[in-house]
């Protein structure tokens, strides 16, 4: 089913289904948004901005709140069907993805207050281009999700790759820097636990991606995972 | 426009449409009460005139010499016989025809004509139907007789039932058929055991209005049963009616023959007016809900 | 998930029907299911109006089928062939093959009597006889078998039984059937069918007068008699359809557009068409 759906029949369901999307899209460039702040701040040792990301998290957790009862309304009332149905579940599962972004950029913004009581310690340059990966991924599953694009989906999917591959050869870096100077051991963690999260943010950009895919395409997304080096293939 | 100019020509247009309203509810309560008003003066009249002669002679004694006690016994027995009579013909081909309308020539030009003629035989003048009887049976056996009075009645209940059974035939609905048939069981069976009982009440009814009908007919009985003086069971003689009696008694100048004529209007009115009320009965307590 | 439903254990019943597939485009559907009826290229015409347009499917043995469509689709239609009730109606014509256990039902010389007595309908009105509750379900059975009057209660009783409507009736079996109420009167309908002991039972949008309750124990009902009996059922209520059928027909203007396992129609449709009707949006 690659077309693009006709109009319902009912138009306040159109509207309300876009609102939904809406609310989605919002939400999603709200989290986009809450990571690269807290990348800023961390660059900028800015303690006061990583506060505004870390409380700028409820709002996200309001929204994620609101969408969940829209569908709720909308299963009840509309009992929606076929493509109706995978658009809406798509929905409430891609609001808990967004959601679960959002916590871990609110946790880089944590870290990087913690960071900001010791001693600079010199930021793996690596760890900027990891975020903009994965912020560039957050983006570009969004714009997939508001064009409805299942190939841009999956070209997020599988571009998922270059983040581990790039997660894991900070992860190599950083320990190299812990072995060489075992004063940075507890920063470093810190920013192994970042580099983490963020790799994690990519994980959640894949499974929208996958939704999307789902909702266009009525078939989960399955061939063989194209993994990039894993951390756990390391040895 | 603003809201209030809104509300006042709601108001306004509101308003009118009551004062319409209570006027066009004045006037049918009023043609309401025009149309009692005559059927109990009716009542009153024949009631009053012919109360005198409202004894159970009336019953007993056939109808008298000017000047003379009697009764309207031989023409309420003639009545009563000529429209058995004609119920007995009538009613059974009407319900045979109807049902033949209704159920295999529904559509189509052949049924519709058929409709048509029968439709036509509905309004025809009764005093038609009275002449044509005379020509066919009067006339070639030379002498009048209740036969031929009670085909002349049966002509006219003819069409009424066959009105009344096809509509109410066709008021079954076709699942009720379908059901019966996707049960195996053959059209004609279905026809008799299902649908004429589903449609019952209203054929019944449709035979008892045209009862009612032929119970006041005077003017096919005049060519066809003339009247008769005397007790008579004879159904090949000349036979007396209710209404050719009443006709002829009207006519006379005598006090007597009045008051008996009265009175037999009386007993018409009463028959007719129980008839329907029966009718109504029936239809509402037995009529199957088809909603 | 298609591999672990029941459709798929069944094994094709010795001197079946050949196990054609109804669309070579769309295999997999009913394959490997006994299949009761088979339909080939069925046309219909009202006149010169062509209800129905080549028409090829096949009916799963002891499966529910529902078919549904926008009004006018041919759906009714398609039902109306099945036990040819459409022949009691003038100047139509059904060409084509319908076959009932390998047998061409639309052969003029196939008796009818013997097709209505395996064949058993229910309407969209509840349409009792105008007869007692008892006698609704005996007349049809009367005049299909000889029965002494024990044999027939215990006839009347299991056919009332298998309707579900038994405990509410068993002290007035002399009432007027048209006393009942009218998801009463449906069910009343469907054991004077199934009294009749046929294979294939046709439901009418039996549902569409009733309200909620009613038509709750119509559908429990439904899926009890799928063990015995082979069931189609057309009906305007989609989630009707998706909550009762195992296969799912659509139709729109006079043709099968998809035929298929209701899951697979109502999650993920092959066609386009399908997936607009469902849904509810324009076409």
């Amino acid at each position: 089913m690659n077309t693009q759906p006709h109009d319902h029949i009912v138009k306040s369901y159109d509207a309300e289904i876009a609102r939904l999307t809406g609310e989605i899209a919002r939400m999603g460039e709200l989290s986009a948004a809450q990571l690269d702040a807290a990348m800023d701040a961390l660059g900028k040792r800015d303690s006061r901005a990583a506060q505004r990301v870390i409380d700028n998290d409820e709002a996200l957790d309001a929204q994620e709140h609101q969408i969940s009862n829209d569908v709720l309304r909308l299963l009840a009332l509309r009992q929606p069907i076929a493509r109706d149905l995978r658009e809406i579940l798509a929905a409430l599962r891609i609001a808990s993805d967004i959601e679960r972004i959002g916590d871990y950029a609110a946790n880089v913004a944590k870290r990087s207050t913690v960071l900001n009581m010791s001693a600079p310690v010199p930021l793996a340059g690596s760890l900027g281009a990891l975020a903009q990966l994965a912020s560039g991924l957050v983006l570009e599953v969004l714009q997939a999700y508001r064009e409805r694009d299942a190939e841009l989906a999956h070209s997020v999917w599988e571009r998922d790759a270059e983040l581990d591959t790039l997660y894991t050869s900070l992860f190599r870096e950083l320990l190299t820097y812990m072995v060489e100077d075992p004063h940075s051991i507890t920063a470093c963690t810190h920013l192994l636990f970042i580099a983490k999260n963020i790799e994690r943010i990519g994980d959640h950009a894949t499974n929208i991606a996958e939704n999307i895919w789902f909702v266009e395409r009525g078939e989960p997304l399955s061939d063989p995972r194209k993994k990039g080096v894993g951390v756990f293939d390391l040895d | 426009m603003s809201v209030a100019s809104a509300n006042a020509i709601a108001d306004r247009l509101y308003r009118r449409r009551k004062i319409r309203n209570a006027f066009a509810l004045g006037v049918s309560g009023l043609a309401t009460l025009f149309g009692l008003f005559w059927l109990v003066w009716i009542l009153w009249t024949t009631l009053a005139n012919g109360i005198s002669a409202l004894t159970p002679m009336l019953f007993t004694q056939s109808t008298p010499a000017p000047v003379e006690p009697g009764g309207l016994a031989n023409a309420l027995f003639g009545s009563l016989l000529m429209s058995a009579l004609a119920i007995a013909v009538g009613a059974p081909v009407g319900v045979l025809a109807g049902t033949w309308l209704a159920e295999y020539a529904r559509r189509g030009r052949l049924g519709n004509t058929l409709r048509f003629l029968n439709d036509i035989l509905l309004s025809a003048p009764s005093i038609v139907l009275g002449l044509f009887v005379y020509a066919l049976l009067v006339k070639p056996s030379g002498h009048f007789s209740a036969y031929a009075g009670a085909l002349a009645l049966a002509l006219i209940v003819l069409p009424i039932v066959v009105r009344t059974t096809d509509e109410m035939l066709q008021l079954v609905p076709g699942a009720m058929r379908e059901a019966a048939l996707s049960l195996g069981i053959p059209q004609w069976k279905v026809t008799v055991q299902v649908l004429w009982r589903s449609a019952r009440p209203g054929i019944v009814t449709g035979i008892l209005l045209a009862l009612a009908r032929i119970s006041g007919e005077t003017a096919p009985l005049l060519f066809t049963a003339l009247n008769n003086q005397y007790w008579s069971i004879n159904p090949n003689a000349p036979m007396a009616s209710v209404p050719v009696a009443i006709f002829q008694f009207a006519m006379s100048p005598y006090d007597n023959w009045h008051a008996l004529a009265w009175a037999g209007a009386f007993v018409i009115t009463a028959f007719v007016l129980l008839l329907s009320l029966i009718a109504r009965l029936i239809l509402h307590r037995y009529k199957v809900n088809h909603e | 998930m298609n591999d672990i439903s029941p459709m798929r254990r069944l094994a094709p019943a010795a001197g079946q029907t050949t196990l054609a597939v109804a669309d070579p485009a769309q295999p997999g559907v009913a394959e490997l299911a006994a299949v009761k009826i088979v339909v080939r290229e069925l046309d219909f015409f009202y006149q010169d109006n062509q209800a129905l347009k080549k028409i090829s499917l096949d009916v799963p043995e002891r499966h529910v089928t529902a078919i549904i469509g926008p009004s006018g689709c041919g759906k009714s239609t398609l039902l109306r062939v099945l036990n040819r009730i459409y022949a009691v109606y003038p100047k139509l014509i059904a060409s084509g093959e319908v076959l009932l256990d390998g047998e061409d039902i639309l052969d003029p010389h196939y008796p009818i009597n013997r097709l209505r007595s395996k064949v058993g309908m229910v309407f969209q009105k509840p349409v009792p006889f105008p007869m007692s509750i008892r006698d609704n379900i005996a007349y049809g059975i009367r005049h299909h078998e000889e029965l002494d009057r024990g044999e027939m209660d215990t006839r009347v009783e299991q056919a009332l039984r298998d309707a579900a409507l038994w405990d509410e009736v068993k002290d007035k079996l002399k009432n007027n059937a048209l006393g009942l109420s009218g998801g009463q009167q449906q069910r009343l309908c469907i054991a004077r069918a199934i009294a009749l002991k046929p294979d294939v039972l046709l439901l009418d949008e039996p549902t569409s007068a009733l309200d909620p309750i009613a038509t709750g124990r119509i559908e429990q009902l439904i899926e009890e008699l799928k063990r015995d009996y082979t069931i189609v059922i057309v009906t305007h209520n989609m989630q009707q359809a998706a909550r009762v059928s195992d296969f799912t027909a659509f139709m729109y203007l006079g043709e099968l557009i998809e035929f298929g396992d209701t899951e697979k129609i109502f999650t993920k449709p092959d066609k386009q068409q399908t997936e607009d009707y469902i849904t509810g949006r324009f076409g």
